[in-house]
């Protein structure tokens, strides 16, 4: 889900982070620094990043920010918790997407045949 | 009804995100399917209380969740197996495996009770971890309503895709025919919770509020303030984050 395709072209590094670009998305950056932020337990870096993410986004685009990072926040636990395999459609659309970021290192693809 | 305000976050937060915060507090306090309403708010608290915890911390830090052992720092109000679930779903979400789900069934939990304690700690995780980039206070949970939980399992619910059953969309019937969109497809993220219909409910209902719509899933030009290319970038960074290959 996290990963549909676009149609864009987009810099896949920035998903994995300690990459310093946009990577093709606007704000890229300081989205991903903002959600790593918001991920760690460094407050004060959390405050820096937030400021810096409001001083570029409406307000409402924002709050959209937030609300996605609570959102994955769901689904990830979910998901790893109950062990659903990925969606056969949507490993066929993602499947070079997935090599690229490397994403059968993570225990849950295990869930997924075919997917470690 | 429980309370939710974020004027703290100095921004204004629109209100179908406030509305569904209270909605699935109010949920997270009523009798569920297999827990009461006191149960239900006290896998919220542990949860809250779960990122504190020593041996959480020690365990992140290990190689292996499995090489560290000890107990959990617990608020002592559940038994210990969903204590550990609850803590190793919050606070080490990406290190969840099959055996370590069967040791948890083998200690006496139940399919159907585990999963209403996954759709607590997990709905809970939301409303927090919106609260916290907001740059506002968690809300405060609510206090728990009476009564007793339903006790009613699915029959549709079937095992073998997942480690827990679920409903298959084309046996959804009954008392569970809404439980799912008029879709040609349904990811298997929206049936995860089925064993627990009120549980996949409120999952679609936050899903729908948070991210985008289900219906706009397979839609690349869905989007909010945020175009989807952003959104999915959030989406993607938090989820490697969290290790989750789904």
């Amino acid at each position: 889900m996290s990963s549909q395709t676009t149609g864009d072209d987009v810099d896949l590094g920035t998903v994995n982070g300690g990459v310093e670009t946009d990577g093709g998305v606007e704000h890229g950056a300081r989205l991903v620094a903002f959600t790593e932020a918001v991920m760690g337990d460094d407050e004060t870096r959390l405050a820096e990043e937030r400021a810096a993410l409001r001083a570029l986004l409406t307000p409402a685009a924002f709050v959209d920010a937030a609300a996605v990072i609570g959102a994955f926040n769901v689904v990830d636990r979910i998901a790893n918790a109950t062990g659903i395999p990925l969606d056969a459609g949507m490993a066929a659309m993602s499947g070079e997407v997935r090599e690229e970021l490397e994403l059968p290192r993570f225990l849950s693809s295990a869930n997924t045949p075919g997917g470690s | 009804m429980a309370q939710v305000d974020y004027s703290a976050a100095g921004t204004p937060v629109r209100d179908d995100l406030t509305e569904i915060h209270a909605d699935l507090l109010e949920h997270l306090r009523s009798p569920g399917t297999w827990w009461t309403g006191a149960e239900r708010v006290a896998i919220a608290t542990e949860s809250r209380h779960a990122p504190g915890c020593a041996l959480c911390r020690k365990r992140r830090d290990a190689l292996s969740p499995s090489a560290v052992t000890g107990e959990h720092d617990s608020l002592g109000a559940l038994p210990d197996p969903v204590v550990d679930v609850i803590h190793r779903v919050r606070t080490d979400p990406g290190r969840l495996s099959k055996s370590w789900f069967d040791g948890v069934m083998a200690a006496g939990v139940s399919e159907a009770a585990y999963v209403e304690v996954i759709g607590v700690i997990t709905l809970l995780a939301g409303i927090d971890y919106t609260a916290r980039a907001l740059g506002a206070p968690p809300p405060a949970l609510p206090e728990p309503l009476s009564g007793e939980p339903s006790r009613q399992q699915p029959a549709t619910a079937k095992p073998g895709v997942a480690w827990v059953p679920m409903i298959d969309p084309a046996e959804a019937e009954g008392a569970e025919a809404d439980l799912y969109p008029d879709l040609e497809f349904v990811p298997n993220i929206m049936r995860a919770l089925s064993l627990v219909p009120d549980e996949a409910r409120m999952l679609q209902r936050s899903s729908d509020a948070h991210y985008v719509a289900m219906q706009d899933l397979a839609n690349p030009g869905a989007r909010r303030d945020l175009d989807r290319l952003q959104i999915e970038l959030v989406a993607a960074r938090v989820s490697a984050l969290n290790e989750c290959f789904y």
